[in-house]
């Protein structure tokens, strides 16, 4: 039901109510937008919850417990806004493959090989860099539609996790005690009145935000993609190197999806051969959260903080329709609202652009 | 013919000797690149795996690539006008799980089973239309969506059970004896024939160049008298209503039973098809022919994996590195005629 909150909003800006200020910024801050629905989602859900409708109790605990589900998406929506930003059509429909193929090639340097831990985040990392690479080569060097190479990329990458190990996952104990890396911990100092807050909020979440808040806010290179995702003519004028930054966006969508690899293999104590393929997968949801986060599909346009607020939103969201639904059942519903979100969010875009910014 | 004055054909699509004519010619380079390619593979395969060119082998690859040649012919339409739909794996799901519900337990005679899924199919495209046209939003954010959406309908109408027990009564489209005329699966065949009318229409009357025309400008399109929305809109019905035939092959060629995955992962197959024919993803360029050469294409190479008895699974990295090729020359071709 909150999900539907944009539409009479969107309503009343139609008929220039006098409320016009608040109205607009809602509407057009899409960080002001999702902070409103964040609230409306947890304050919905704790009342049902506070009335005994769901199986369960939503509280603080229940929520910070959920974040466990929040860094791969939150990390590979990242991932989708640093491609998507770079412009040209950008969209990487590979995340997930390369989630899948990254995940088996640090099962085998960890779990098989007995490569130290560190030296096997590392040998992720640089696999993960190397996959983007051929995305970004092809996209930009070549001149690919990004989402044909990134199809291409996905069925490549996505057949080569399986056939690996022969469709096999990896669990050797190695790789089970990893699943200790994904605990809770309290936080140091206000640990005692905060609820414990799962650890790869702290070694994987926070230290990539922090990263690429510092590329992309602070450095040159987020000069440069917003600038070759706004108008790349206009940057290759400038002196932008175009190609290159846009590579560099797929490499760093790469790294990304080779952290998160990483983390999914902890989480599930086991390298997946279909870890980030399975079902739906996991590129869905990362660019329906970029979307909702405020990215214009068009490139140039797009914040973290409004990507890391999408990801709290759908997370705490689903947290609470699976304690309202059963089983099965609740996951269809998450389906549901996700797509409901995404067509509303982006519908909300386009009206907003026309409105407000005199764009059409 | 009566296009000859049309100034919406894509002028770099025309080969080298154009004669003065406007449209491109019948059968692009790309096109029979790809028939070499695809009788290359078949020669290969019928030297490694002897029971290849049987019967017995290649109505089961007719009847298998079916579906995906006739939802690609409404991809083509869709592409030409500078869109994408990622849902037609959730629109199948639905279609077949209304239509194989009333089968089983309605008893729904051949017509009724076709108006179901066609009319469901329509509907679903009419959803994605409607918002894509009207709503001007990126179509691929759209069809993310509604794929979801399908994706529950679906869901809720199986109740987290397969369907099992369903009649025969699609035979005459399934893999049997009774889908075959003279050796021939109906499948197969409505579906080129299908394939032929889209290519006829979309090459040689106005409605179909307005595709054209749609795609490669929508502004210019618009200020020429087209009506851009409604062109979008018919784009996504078409597509809609060949989903629900393809639903319609789909419950025929499988036994009586229908789970969960039914439709899973076809979106991609479907543009893979598309793409590998030589449509341009950016709109404005493409043909319904090489789409159902990119099917064929795409499922020789499936077949071949299993017969040569390597892992399944492998095909996908064949269809990947086929995009790969299949685009990629294409962009070689044309960046060397734009700069010499």
């Amino acid at each position: 039901m909150s999900v539907e909150t944009p539409a009479p909003a969107a309503e009343k800006s139609a008929t220039r109510s006098p409320v016009d200020r608040i109205v607009e910024a809602v509407l057009t801050q899409r960080i002001v937008l999702l902070g409103v629905l964040i609230v409306v989602v947890v304050a919905w859900l704790s009342y049902m919850s506070a009335n005994g409708y769901l199986s369960g109790d939503y509280d603080f605990d229940y929520m910070s417990a959920t974040l466990i589900d929040a860094v791969p998406l939150a990390l590979l929506a990242f991932a989708e806004l640093v491609v998507i930003v770079s412009g040209r059509g950008g969209i990487d429909l590979s995340v997930g493959a390369m989630v899948s193929l990254v995940g088996m090639i640090f099962g085998f340097a960890y779990g098989k090989w007995g490569w130290p831990l560190l030296a096997a985040v590392l040998l992720a990392v640089v696999a993960g860099a190397l996959l983007g690479a051929i995305n970004g080569f092809l996209v930009a060097r070549i001149g690919f539609p990004a989402l044909i190479a990134t199809l291409a990329t996905y069925y490549a990458y996505k057949s080569i996790a399986l056939v690996i190990n022969d469709q096999k996952p990896i669990n050797s104990p190695q790789i089970q005690d990893l699943y200790t890396l994904t605990g809770s911990v309290s936080v140091p100092i206000i640990g005692d009145y905060v609820p414990d807050v799962p650890l790869g909020v702290f070694t994987f979440l926070l230290p990539a935000l922090v990263v690429l808040w510092l590329a992309l806010g602070r450095g040159t290179f987020g000069r440069r993609l917003y600038g070759v995702g706004t108008n790349d003519v206009a940057a290759r004028w400038a002196g932008v190197d175009v190609p290159g930054t846009r590579m560099r966006a797929y490499v760093t969508s790469g790294v990304l999806s080779g952290l998160v690899a990483v983390y999914i293999t902890a989480e599930f104590a086991s390298a997946r051969p279909d870890s980030g393929t399975a079902g739906n997968g996991l590129a869905l949801p990362a660019i329906t959260i970029a979307v909702l986060g405020g990215v214009a599909i068009t490139g140039g346009v797009g914040r973290l903080a409004g990507v890391l607020l999408a990801t709290l939103l759908i997370v705490w969201l689903n947290a609470g329709i699976i304690l309202y639904f059963e089983g099965n059942t609740g996951t269809q519903f998450q389906l549901l609202a996700l797509g409901v979100v995404l067509i509303l969010a982006a519908l909300l875009n386009g009206l907003t652009t026309r409105r407000f910014r005199g764009g059409d | 013919m009566t296009t000859s004055t049309d100034p919406h054909a894509d002028p770099t699509a025309t080969p080298l000797k154009t004669r003065g004519r406007v449209l491109p010619s019948p059968v692009t380079p790309a096109e029979i690149a790809l028939v070499a390619v695809i009788v290359v593979l078949w020669i290969a395969l019928a030297f490694a795996t002897p029971a290849f060119l049987s019967a017995g082998s290649i109505v089961p690859l007719l009847v298998e690539m079916a579906p995906v040649a006739l939802i690609g012919i409404g991809m083509t339409f869709i592409i030409i006008t500078g869109g994408i739909d990622v849902s037609v794996g959730g629109a199948i799901m639905v279609c077949s799980v209304i239509t194989g519900k009333l089968m089983r337990d309605h008893g729904l005679p051949v017509l009724g089973c076709l108006a179901v899924a066609l009319g469901t199919g329509a509907v679903l495209g009419l959803v994605n239309g409607a918002l894509i046209a009207y709503g001007r939003v990126h179509a691929i954010i759209i069809t993310f969506g509604t794929a979801n959406l399908f994706l529950f309908i679906g869901l809720q109408i199986f109740a987290s059970q397969p369907i099992s027990g369903m009649p025969n009564t699609l035979a005459w489209f399934g893999r049997g004896v009774d889908g075959r005329t003279l050796a021939i699966p109906h499948s197969f065949a409505i579906t080129v024939v299908l394939a032929a009318i889209a290519w006829w229409y979309l090459r040689h009357t106005p409605g179909g160049r307005h595709f054209f025309g749609v795609g490669g400008d929508p502004v210019a399109a618009r200020l020429a008298g087209i009506r851009v929305q409604r062109r979008i809109l018919i784009a996504y019905v078409i597509t809609g209503v060949l989903v629900g035939l393809a639903s319609i092959f789909t419950l025929a060629k499988g036994t009586s039973n229908l789970d969960q995955s039914v439709g899973s992962g076809q979106e991609l197959a479907v543009i893979a098809a598309v793409v590998i024919g030589g449509t341009s993803i950016m709109g404005g360029r493409g043909s319904v022919l090489g789409t159902v050469l990119g099917a064929l294409l795409v499922q020789t190479v499936k077949s071949g994996v299993t017969q040569l008895g390597w892992p399944s699974q492998l095909s996908d990295l064949f269809v990947g590195i086929f995009i790969v090729v299949a685009v990629g020359t294409d962009l070689v071709r044309r960046r060397a005629r734009r700069d010499p």
